[in-house]
């Protein structure tokens, strides 16, 4: 289907040397290796790969998001001088479709689009500009199809079916207690929705694909899990695991968007049909429709308790939009109803979380994976029944927390410390900021900033708090596991520790934190942690905050592996008792004597061992939604406070302070940034960040459109961190990269609320709603004034 | 986001920028800082096959003293027109609101001219000199002409210019020693667009309003009057000047758009009136 005069390259790429550093012992804030090189420019992202004779990769996507398609005609694509291949699904090797879980997602679309930005046919040619000329050239019938663009038509019996199987994509029912067959002294009730959230990730979808000239293919990729990505490659290109190989390249954020395939098929494809290495890069725009977001929500809410402050039942029905494909919306479901009602004890409750498809954009995982969704909708909730109550919201909170001993909806009981009421209690603790003062203030502290809308007249500040929780890890039976290899060795400068998995590091830093265990394992100071990639087994994927305890616990038993046998050497040669032995700067000792030093022992012998660690046996939930489905909790809670110009609507957070456990912190410095990073998400929720997205099309894609927080939206964040060990985790440490982003969104909410006494059922919250003009959404097209999406085209106005 | 492939020449002087564009005809475009043009040529909304650069012309660049008003050349940058002491000193307003256009690469790099030819509703600088009553010199192959900043703003995107003529010069008066003024931007994060702007110009008469001139950012097609509240705030005291900012939004038409409802628009030019008439009172 092209034309193809390339002569065979054999791979010439080679990754980043390994480096090898010298970190300190889990505990200590180290320093990233990426750190410095990512702030002066020098960091090797994926976009930045090159090698010689590199084609460049674009890809055609559907500008409608539901339609037909009747023909597709490239001829006219594939004469254009420079272009080497033009390829639709007739060209895809192997299986048409991908999907992390259910493979519904065509590589390239055949008969059906349903969603706007849908891929349907790739080019590669010798530069981007000719590439995107070819995809112009191509033509397709669309027979355009009305979308099927809101989750509760899609529902219903008589909707058009987007899939054989039905739009209902995933319905998980749990019955707890009695459920609602049950009285309540006091019932509230409440309607809650969330929009569309994007990872934002900064560095957009790209990869390098190298044909290896014998068939198969080398990848080199940003993504968060290399060996789920490699299965799906395998099928679709019709190839042996051997023969696709995947290394992890420079990855610019992630945060659950890169969990799904993007261009890797794409990639693969045209490289191995033109016989040349091709590069795929998206820009911002495209990133926008090359990836899965947060799933929007709907939210009916019912709770009960007695007079005196008790919760007696929970009633609460979640729709989820999963958009056009199915991604990881079935366990996104199956989360937002097993954290439904939050870290509360409750004896009855009444669950049900549905996931629909529509013509929407397809959503999946993004940080918080179905809590953050039903986090804002109990956090409102406990916020309306304290008021009905007569209660204070955090001792109202407190009265209810989960405790050690709790049982869940699901039935699990919660195992190990549950410092819910602690967190709470520590939050409200911590000294509050200074109130407003009468005299001038500086503007940048104002609501609206320098912009001078506001010099602190009728200012009001606010305070809210808010708790949530999620699992850690997979859950519901699925297999998870993580390999690491380690080998201990010694060169010209003394011992030497390699570690090798296939663990993404997607920013949050466990390249340091993997050196970090083998330096406390091992005792020797130069550690050099490879580049991840294939060679290794699964890691499974940087996401549920499970890499440090997977990855890293995989990389602390192998240590243990290669040290064990170490110390049975020791045994052979000095007869000494391995119970007595230790590791400590580079030798073996026992006690405050010198057994052997590393040099001696490995002279020319090194070890090696490979290990996987799978955490606790977790189970699938039965009908009535009962089962352990879940290995660890991550608890955190937030206060907010705020400063509203209730008159304009313009908010400026003033603070946000935290309080979470994180069972052990092994590079507390970068528990902070994940703390603070995940915080200013959560803001950006809130307040600000939503695709906006109407009849299936998206209105915002562009960084000047999607509004992300600013160094000047996120204020200071204060931190109070816990390190109460969880028994069953490695160096008692409990995943922390989601809770952040989990609690923030409803506290900072609740604070708007008590400044503003509005009900605010919709984040992100709207100036227009905090100034009560109107709650709807805009009614019309966008018209002129402001960002790039409200442009349209003006090739024939005056401009300079 | 490459552009379309064009081609670039240097002007050396608005003669030879006219001489251009008299070649080119609408397949050009002037240049003047780029930071509107270029960003939609790398979206592909425009596609000009030659830009001619005015940024070597540094005839273009200055502000002079002249008497009853100031001059300000149009290749001025935002930032020299922000720092300038004679703006400051007869023009606060002026001034100031440039100091809010964009982020501070775009003040650095963007001009006067280049934001008012590009005629986007939404910058600050057009409202403002609507406020400060300004007046624009445009020079043509057939000549100069005088434009009033009311005449010179036709549609969204679409200025008074002629393709082969250039907005040289922006004049403004200065204002009087009783004049306050003030420039009110509602952004939801800093350096964004005005989801709306007012600029107010106000001749104080013992402590009350004498006469108001309003202008409005992005309360339609094109940067507006406040014709009605300018009526209704003349001879307000401090007191009334909320009632009286309430018909700010008369005659407008604002769009509704991912940013704001139209609604909201007219809720906030309301407001901000009333705020920027206040401060203009007490400055």
């Amino acid at each position: 289907m092209s034309r193809s005069e390339a002569t065979p390259i054999a791979p010439t790429r080679v990754g980043p040397e390994p480096t090898i550093s010298r970190p300190g012992g889990i505990g200590q804030s180290e320093r990233r290796p990426d750190g410095v090189p990512k702030v002066t420019g020098e960091f090797e992202y994926a976009s930045d790969m090159w090698l010689d004779g590199t084609l460049f990769g674009a890809t055609l996507r559907s500008p409608h998001p539901h339609a037909r398609i009747w023909s597709i005609e490239i001829s006219e694509a594939e004469a254009i001088p420079g272009v080497y291949a033009v390829l639709t699904h007739e060209d895809v090797p192997g299986r048409k479709v991908y999907g992390m879980e259910i493979p519904d997602q065509p590589v390239l679309a055949w008969d059906r689009i349903r969603y706007q930005g849908e891929p349907i046919a790739i080019v590669a040619a010798d530069h981007p500009e000719t590439a995107r000329r070819a995809l112009e050239k191509i033509a397709i019938d669309y027979e355009v199809l009305d979308p099927l663009a809101d989750a509760e038509e899609a529902m219903r019996e008589n909707a058009p079916k987007l899939h054989l199987s039905g739009n209902v994509l995933n319905h998980v029912h749990i019955k707890h207690g009695d459920g609602d067959a049950v009285e309540a002294d006091v019932v509230v009730r409440g309607e809650y929705e969330i929009g569309m959230q994007d990872q934002a990730f900064l560095g957009p979808e790209s990869g390098l694909a190298v044909p290896d000239g014998e068939g198969g293919v080398d990848l080199y990729i940003a993504t968060q899990w290399l060996h789920v990505d490699q299965d799906q490659l395998v099928e679709s290109l019709g190839l042996s695991p051997e023969m696709v190989r995947l290394t992890l390249s420079g990855v610019g954020g992630a945060f659950g968007g890169r969990e799904d395939l993007s261009m890797q098929i794409h990639a693969c494809m045209l490289a191995l049909h033109t016989e040349r290495p091709v590069k795929i890069v998206y820009d911002r725009e495209e990133s926008f429709y090359g990836h899965v977001h947060r799933h929007p929500a709907k939210m009916r809410y019912e709770h009960g308790a007695t007079r005196d402050g008790k919760l007696v039942y929970v009633k609460a029905r979640t729709v989820l939009d999963g958009g056009a494909y199915a991604s990881s919306s079935p366990a996104v479901c199956s989360n937002a109803a097993r954290f439904a009602i939050g870290p509360y004890e409750c004896p009855n409750a009444l669950i049900d979380s549905y996931v629909v498809y529509t013509n929407n954009p397809p959503c999946g995982a993004m940080r918080g994976f179905g809590a953050v969704q039903t986090c804002f909708a109990h956090e409102s909730q406990m916020d309306k029944l304290a008021g009905a109550l007569g209660m204070d919201p955090v001792e109202f909170r407190v009265k209810n927390a989960m405790t050690t001993g709790s049982t869940m909806p699901t039935g699990q009981r919660v195992e190990g410390p549950t410092p819910v009421a602690e967190l709470l209690e520590r939050v409200k603790a911590m000294p509050m900021p200074e109130a407003a003062g009468d005299g001038p203030r500086d503007l940048r502290e104002l609501p609206g900033g320098v912009s001078n809308t506001t010099h602190g007249e009728g200012v009001t500040r606010g305070v809210g708090y808010a708790v949530g929780f999620k699992n850690v890890g997979f859950a519901e039976g699925f297999d998870d596991y993580a390999t690491a290899r380690v080998r201990l060795s010694v060169t010209d400068d003394g011992p030497l520790v390699e570690v090798h998995t296939a663990a993404a590091e997607v920013g949050q830093g466990l390249v340091t934190v993997q050196a970090q265990i083998a330096h406390t394992e091992l005792g020797v100071e130069r550690i050099s942690v490879l580049p991840a990639d294939t060679r290794v087994g699964s890691a499974g994927s940087t996401s549920a905050s499970r890499q440090t305890y997977m990855t890293g616990g995989a990389v602390k038993m192998a240590c243990e592996a290669v040290r064990e046998r170490l110390f049975e050497r020791v045994k052979e040669e000095f007869g000494e008792s391995p119970n007595s032995l230790s590791l400590e700067d580079g030798s073996v000792v026992s006690g405050d004597r010198m057994v052997a030093s590393l040099m001696d022992l490995l002279d020319g012998e090194d070890i090696e061992e490979t290990v996987v660690h799978r955490h606790v046996e977790t189970f699938p939930l039965d009908a009535n939604g009962q089962g352990d489905a879940d290995m660890q909790y991550a608890f955190s809670a937030h206060r907010a406070v705020v400063d509203v110009d209730t008159e304009l609507g313009l908010v400026r957070v003033v603070e946000l302070a935290t309080a979470q456990d994180v069972g052990k912190a092994l590079n507390p410095q970068a528990v902070e940034g994940q703390i603070e990073g995940g915080t200013a998400q959560g803001l950006g929720l809130a307040l600000l960040e939503e695709i906006q997205v109407r009849d299936g099309k998206i209105l915002n894609a562009s960084f000047t459109d999607y509004l992300l927080p600013t160094i000047l939206d996120m204020p200071p964040v204060k931190m109070d961190i816990l390190e109460l060990a969880d028994p069953n985790a490695p160096y008692g440490l409990r995943g922390i990269g989601e809770p952040p982003n989990i609690s923030t969104p409803p506290a900072i909410v609740a604070a708007l609320r008590d400044a503003t006494g509005r009900e605010l059922p919709r984040i992100p919250v709207r100036p227009e709603q905090i100034a009560g003009v109107a709650t709807q959404p805009p009614r019309r097209s966008p018209q002129a004034g402001g960002g790039y999406a409200d442009i349209g085209d003006i090739r024939d106005r005056s401009e300079t | 986001m490459i552009p379309v492939a064009f081609d670039y020449e240097v002007a050396e002087s608005v003669d030879h920028a006219l001489e251009l564009l008299g070649q080119h005809g609408d397949e050009a475009k002037l240049l003047a800082g780029g930071h509107s043009l270029l960003p939609i040529m790398k979206l592909r909304l425009a596609a000009p096959a030659l830009l001619v650069d005015l940024g070597r012309i540094t005839d273009l660049n200055y502000v002079r003293d002249e008497g009853d008003h100031l001059a300000i050349g149009a290749m001025t940058r935002h930032t020299d027109v922000e720092r300038n002491p004679i703006v400051q000193e007869h023009c606060g307003l002026l001034s100031y609101t440039a100091s809010l256009v964009g982020d501070s690469q775009v003040r650095h790099r963007g001009t006067i001219g280049g934001s008012l030819a590009h005629a986007d509703a939404a910058s600050d600088l057009p409202s403002a000199l609507m406020a400060l009553d300004a007046s624009f010199v445009v020079k043509g192959s057939s000549g100069e002409r005088s434009v009033a900043v009311g005449d010179f703003f036709k549609d969204y995107l679409m200025s008074d210019l002629a393709e082969d003529e250039i907005l040289t010069e922006v004049r403004v008066p200065k204002l009087s020693a009783g004049t306050g003024w003030s420039y009110q931007k509602f952004t939801r994060r800093l350096m964004d667009w005005a989801v709306v702007g007012v600029a107010a110009v106000v001749e104080k008469s013992n402590g009350s309003v004498g006469t108001a001139r309003i202008g409005l950012t992005n309360m339609g097609s094109t940067p507006l009057r406040a014709t009605a509240a300018e009526s209704a705030l003349s001879g307000a005291d401090p007191g009334s000047v909320a009632e009286a900012s309430n018909s700010a939004d008369e005659g407008t038409s604002p769009s509704s758009d991912i940013a704001a409802s139209d609604e909201y628009r007219r809720h906030l030019a309301r407001v901000l009136t009333k705020r920027a008439v206040e401060e203009a009172l007490s400055r």
